[in-house]
């Protein structure tokens, strides 16, 4: 009897502390509601430059050389910083490096002088930063799958260095001085500064990172910073919030505005979207629902722009079927993509009739974009379609096809899965799909050992250059896996990887050549180009997303009154 | 009851020692590798990456050497969390889960309690009927409709809690009376069931029949004797509390075990599922026999199961 | 009190004749345990009402998507979206049928008439023009046809282990029960989801998924009954009359488990119901073009804000068959069960 009338009074207890706590809740939502009424008062700057901001995932690695994921990327670029750094326009701006490089006549040696900067624990950033941890990235012990994947064939030695046929002090990066890096390349790479932009290539502070050893990047404690913000807490990769403040100590301070970044996981857009509504958050993740997008059709707080990565379906030309051109044909002409991005997406994705996707690369001497030479390529065609359909059947002697069609199991995968399953039987008469939605890890160990007819999958490139999606599709290429093979193609991609390197005008055209093989083949078919749709407090000024590598930088950013 | 004791800590180790079994046979059967950025990697270094992991050994020896680490108490590394010991992401985990299972339980089972003592006293009146809905309810709507709804109809619409995230008391109310739900509904019904029992029995008729207060017949005598077997309930209840969390937590963003299991499963990340798995299962088995060990000790009248030899 | 002083003179009495055939007239109609059941599930209203939902919604899974005109899987992304809209509802403005939503700033528009759309969608339609009053009825076909087929299964291995463990007793009772025992530690979810991820999605996978440790309460309780029925009179008197032990278990003993079997089924099912939705909600569901509740739930909550009506139809289906079903497992607990009988 004791005993429940405790247990009584416990509870008791604590709804009175619900009722409290929820009484002080409602109280900050006050302050929230009346800080946007005065927002009609123009820019002002905020007196507090505190945001608050929602990351879809946890961060599952803080050491540059580790992170392989867009939130990792994301925190290393706001609190580390590497030669070059992505500005508000998407370009590669120098940042530790002091001004441009010089490069030598061909194009294979970069020099870089370093401007004065320092480590949060008082060190100066020095070259030998530099060296300490590309060789890191690429040493076999480290395990990094961003190192070799982006160093090789770019910078010298790299896969041998791998491999373990060369030592790591083979690498291409040499420490002239304390403030003097020389790079040398396999090859000419015309968007080699860009790289630099990317976190991989990241300095690392030698004495800190040996003297913490296994503890290096676990938490905030164990972390050393030369960035804009400071990374001040965070208990580690399985913690859900986390604080970014600024780093008084970085040579560009004076043009950090925004002292502080609170951060929080939530996993759900509708979540995400609520509790923006509520005040919770100024800036959520990416929305992919289009149910949660769709409410804010015109509302100035949603910020979308336009990817470059695109998704289509890949044909495997083992089944025998799809090994007939016109059946390709066929099939890459039989969807609906613009009811596909305006009626299901609908949240500013394109519809792809091209492989290389727009705004993404520009013409090196006339700075038109990629698609402007080669525009539409495949744009949906019922009749067209049927036509080559009729034509394929009877090629093979047969008057209907089952396929299978691999998709994701996420909600937008399942419903963009479904509508083009659709689509396509009943634009192509005796066409039978059988839609498998697989998990992702599936999804890739079914492509590797191409063990599916029709793959719904999609490509999100790590730097600024046509070449990540033309070598996509070389014959026996790594990421084929379709078994397309052109001889055309292959040349003319293998001529721009090579003795067209030095030519970069030349080269792009080469790489635009290529593309219109790949669809006189029917090797692919495009779905769409993704866009994405994030909503941003109207009081943040200065938002600023990238398009690869890391997602945001808030060093550009402030908040207003 | 130490013998018996003893036999249950052995079938435990012998389930927890199939169930680890098991998983990482599924598991190995699952396609694919836990590399998420399998998509760009070469084959070359594609084998590296496994070779590292030690991922291509034949599956027997990777089997022996999981266990052998089991046996030690190394639950491996996470591979989606880069090289993070799994204990670690488990630990920082366990915390919210165990909270917000805690809160619901205790809810749960005190307002359920309350409502099937109600229940019984006014049997058969229309206070009866609607603490009998609102069990049926509890029981029969789907938890994650019931914190869908309330979330937007209480979180967003009304702006009574934070609608996400867990920050501090006001963040677990919401997660909590949803998880709740269910706890309130079993405990009111089988609160009901007893106490109409025990109202019924001859010891309350005497008490009546004596002219004692029909309150203090319900509390003193009644009440008491009706909440024994309503501990039996709670194993089971604190067990349907974890399968609740594996969405509540996702729908509210509690960081607890239950939204990173799903995250793991989805993801492939082979050595957090085992050891969730695991860990789930040894909480579960703990519980049961606790209930189990409780039961004897509170009422001597129920002879455990081991004891008849 | 005058009727006290009133004296009874002695001939107002008269012998009674005693009729010893009369004496054992049963008053009542005799009842068999069936019988009897039913007289006090009758009395039961909820469960009457349930029993007539579940008839109702039975019959609905059956017929209702060859109701409405629309075909459930037939897609028409020009009609996503849409709102309900019944005629002859539409013009009564607190039917939520008039085929107008709310946006979030609180205007009221009618997709109907912004995209010039002549049919009436019954319960509108979802994100691909699918219609929802089919895929309801549909969805509701496939999840009762799970939750009954593992239902089902449950009770075939769930008695036949329990009768075989409580009757043979002994070695082969101690060997059944640890393994029960080991099986009950597993927390079924999470082998559920496992088994989801190994087997492929799919009606057949999701029942085994959902059966492989189903069948262990069932088990249990089968298993009780028999150890105490087995040494009654009518069982002992059977085996000294030389029956075999097939013949035992299930001519004798069956019968009078009936009760309990049928009451934990009726337990089990909303059960099955609830994990097939859940595994769809953590997305191990069906796939399309098959749907179920679950995946319906699954979608519409994504979409819940925008458009609550893909989720609110599914969700209330979902509640009234889950509710429907317990009722009716409480209201047979009641009758079948002995204990409770008043």
């Amino acid at each position: 009897m004791k005993k429940s009338k405790f247990s009584l009074l416990l509870v008791l207890t604590l709804v009175l502390s619900m009722f409290l706590a929820a009484c002080s809740g409602g109280d900050k939502k006050d302050e929230a509601a009346t800080d946007n009424d005065s927002d009609a008062k123009g820019s002002e700057l905020a007196e507090t430059q505190e945001i608050t901001v929602l990351e879809s995932a946890e961060i599952p690695s803080m050491d540059s050389v580790l992170a392989e994921d867009t939130v990792g990327f994301t925190m290393i670029n706001n609190v580390n910083e590497g030669l070059f750094r992505l500005d508000q326009e998407q370009n590669a701006v120098p940042a530790l490096s002091d001004g441009e490089p010089t490069v030598s006549e061909d194009g294979t040696v970069y020099t870089f002088k370093l401007r004065d900067a320092k480590w949060s624990n008082g060190d100066t950033v020095t070259a030998h930063d530099f060296v300490y941890a590309w060789q890191r990235a690429i040493g076999q012990e480290t395990a990094s799958f961003y190192g070799p994947y982006i160093m090789s064939g770019v910078i010298k030695n790299a896969v041998q260095v791998n491999a373990g046929e060369l030592d790591v002090n083979q690498l291409g990066v040499e420490a002239l001085s304390d403030n003097e890096l020389k790079v040398t390349l396999e090859k000419p790479v015309p968007y080699f500064t860009a790289l630099m932009a990317f976190p991989t290539f990241y300095p690392q502070n030698q004495k800190f990172v040996e003297e913490k050893g296994a503890d290096y990047a676990k938490n905030a404690e164990n972390l050393i910073f030369n960035g804009p913000f400071k990374m001040t807490k965070w208990d580690g990769v399985a913690a859900t919030e986390w604080t970014l403040e600024k780093n008084e100590e970085y040579w560009d301070a004076e043009n950090v505005t925004l002292t502080k970044i609170n951060y929080n996981t939530s996993k759900d857009p509708q979540a995400a979207a609520n509790a923006f509504e509520a005040g919770q958050a100024d800036v959520t993740p990416k929305l992919s629902t289009p149910a949660v997008i769709s409410q804010y059709e015109g509302d100035p707080r949603l910020v979308t722009w336009l990817e470059p990565t695109e998704f289509w379906l890949k044909l495997n030309q083992e089944n025998e079927a799809l090994a007939n051109k016109n059946i390709r044909f066929a099939i890459s002409l039989a969807f609906d993509k613009d009811a596909l991005v305006n009626d299901i997406l609908q949240n500013g994705s394109l519809a792809a009739n091209y492989a290389v996707p727009a705004g993404f690369v520009k013409h090196p001497e006339t700075g038109e974009d990629f698609r402007e030479a080669n525009g539409d390529m495949n744009t949906f065609d019922a009749e067209k379609a049927k036509e080559y359909w009729t034509k394929g059947l009877a090629e093979l002697g047969v008057d209907k096809l089952e396929l299978n069609f691999l998709g994701g199991d996420t909600e937008t995968s399942k419903t963009v899965d479904a509508f083009l399953k659709d689509q396509l039987q009943n634009n192509l008469p005796g066409l039978t799909i059988n839609l498998e939605s697989v998990p992702f890890s599936v999804r890739l160990d079914r492509e590797d050992t191409q063990d599916y007819d029709i793959l719904h999958a999609g490509w999100g490139p790590d730097y600024p250059d046509p070449m990540t999606y033309s070598d996509l599709w070389l014959t026996g290429g790594g990421h084929n896996k379709m078994s397309y093979s052109s001889a055309k193609y292959d040349e003319l991609v293998k001529s721009a990887q090579g003795e067209l390197a030095a030519k970069p005008a030349e080269r792009f055209e080469a790489l635009q050549e290529a593309e219109k093989v790949l669809f006189e083949d029917a090797a692919l078919a495009p779905t769409y180009q993704r866009a994405s749709n994030v909503l941003v407090s109207d009081k943040l000024e200065g938002f600023t997303y990238h398009i690869f590598g890391p997602e945001y930088s808030w060093k550009y950013a402030k908040l207003n009154k | 009851m130490i013998k018996y004791i003893g036999q249950r800590v052995i079938y435990m180790i012998i389930t927890l020692f199939l169930i680890a079994s098991m998983t990482f046979f599924l598991m190995k059967l699952i396609p694919g590798t836990p590399f998420k950025n399998q998509a760009k990697m070469s084959d070359e270094q594609l084998e590296m990456m496994l070779d590292h992991y030690k991922l291509d050994e034949p599956v027997p020896v990777q089997y022996v050497a999981y266990m052998t680490n089991l046996v030690k108490g190394d639950l491996g590394t996470s591979y989606q969390f880069a090289n993070t010991p799994v204990s670690e992401l488990l630990g920082a985990r366990i915390g919210a889960s165990a909270l917000l299972g805690f809160q619901a339980l205790l809810v749960g089972t005190v307002f359920g309690i309350i409502l099937g003592v109600i229940g019984a006293l006014k049997q058969n009146t229309w206070i009866d009927y609607g603490t009998t809905f609102i069990a049926v309810i509890g029981k029969s709507i789907p938890s994650f409709v019931f914190a869908g709804l309330l979330q937007y109809y209480v979180g967003v619409k009304l702006g009574w809690f934070p609608v996400a995230f867990w920050k501090g008391p006001e963040y677990t109310v919401m997660p909590t009376i949803a998880l709740a739900m269910f706890p309130i509904a079993i405990a009111a019904r089988f609160m009901r069931t007893e106490m109409v029992e025990v109202l019924g029995s001859d010891y309350i008729t005497l008490a009546r029949a004596k002219g004692a207060n029909y309150f203090e017949i319900a509390f003193k005598h009644a009440l008491r004797n009706a909440l024994i077997p309503v501990i039996t309930v709670l194993g089971p209840l604190a067990v349907s509390l974890m399968t609740g969390s594996l969405v509540i937590e996702k729908i509210f963003s509690v960081p607890g075990l239950g939204e990173q299991f799903v995250k793991s499963v989805q993801v492939n990340d082979y050595s957090v599922i085992m050891a969730t798995t695991l860990l789930f299962a040894f909480l579960f088995i703990v519980v049961i026999l606790i209930v189990d060990i409780l039961y004897g000790l509170i009422d001597p009248r129920i002879r455990l199961a081991g004891g008849k030899k | 009190m005058a009727q006290f002083d009133e004296k009874i003179s002695k001939d107002q009495f008269e012998p009674a004749i005693i009729d010893a055939s009369t004496s054992e007239r049963i008053s009542k109609p005799s009842l068999n345990y069936w019988q009897d059941a039913w007289l006090r599930v009758r009395k039961n209203k909820g469960a009457i009402v349930s029993l007539v939902v579940i008839g109702f919604l039975i019959i609905m899974a059956l017929i209702g998507p060859s109701l409405s005109k629309f075909d459930s899987n037939k897609q028409n992304t020009k009609h996503a979206n849409l709102p309900p809209r019944i005629e002859a509802l539409e013009n009564i403005s607190w039917l939520p049928f008039d085929g107008t939503r709310t946006l979030k700033n609180g205007n009221v528009v009618n997709p109907y008439e912004q995209k010039q759309i002549e049919e009436y969608y019954w319960f509108g339609t979802d994100a691909l023009g699918r219609d929802q009053f089919s895929r309801v009825w549909k969805g509701t076909q496939i999840s009762l046809y799970i939750a009954f087929l593992a239902a089902f299964i449950d009770m075939v291995i769930g008695v036949t282990f329990g009768a075989v463990s409580g009757y043979f007793g002994g070695r082969v009772d101690n060997i059944m029960q640890r393994i029960i025992e080991v099986l009950s530690g597993i927390p079924n979810l999470v082998i559920v989801i496992l088994m989801i991820i190994v087997l492929k999605p799919g009606i057949i996978s999701i029942t085994v998924a959902l059966t492989i440790t189903g069948w262990v309460s069932m088990a249990r309780v089968i298993r009780a009954q028999v150890l105490k029925l087995k040494n009654q009179e009518f069982v002992l008197a059977s085996r000294t009359l030389g029956a075999s032990h097939a013949k035992i278990i299930f001519k004798h003993l069956l019968p009078n488990l009936a009760g309990v079997i049928i009451i934990n089924t009726m337990f089990s099912i909303p059960n099955a119901i609830f994990f097939e939705a859940f595994l769809s909600f953590i997305g191990l569901g069906l796939q399309d073009p098959l749907a179920s509740l679950g995946t319906l739930i699954d979608e519409g909550f994504r979409a819940m804000i925008a458009f609550p009506y893909q989720m609110l139809v599914p969700a209330i289906v979902i509640s009234v068959v889950m509710i429907a079903f317990n009722m009716i497992a409480d209201g047979l607990r009641d009758a079948l069960d002995p204990k409770m009988r008043d």
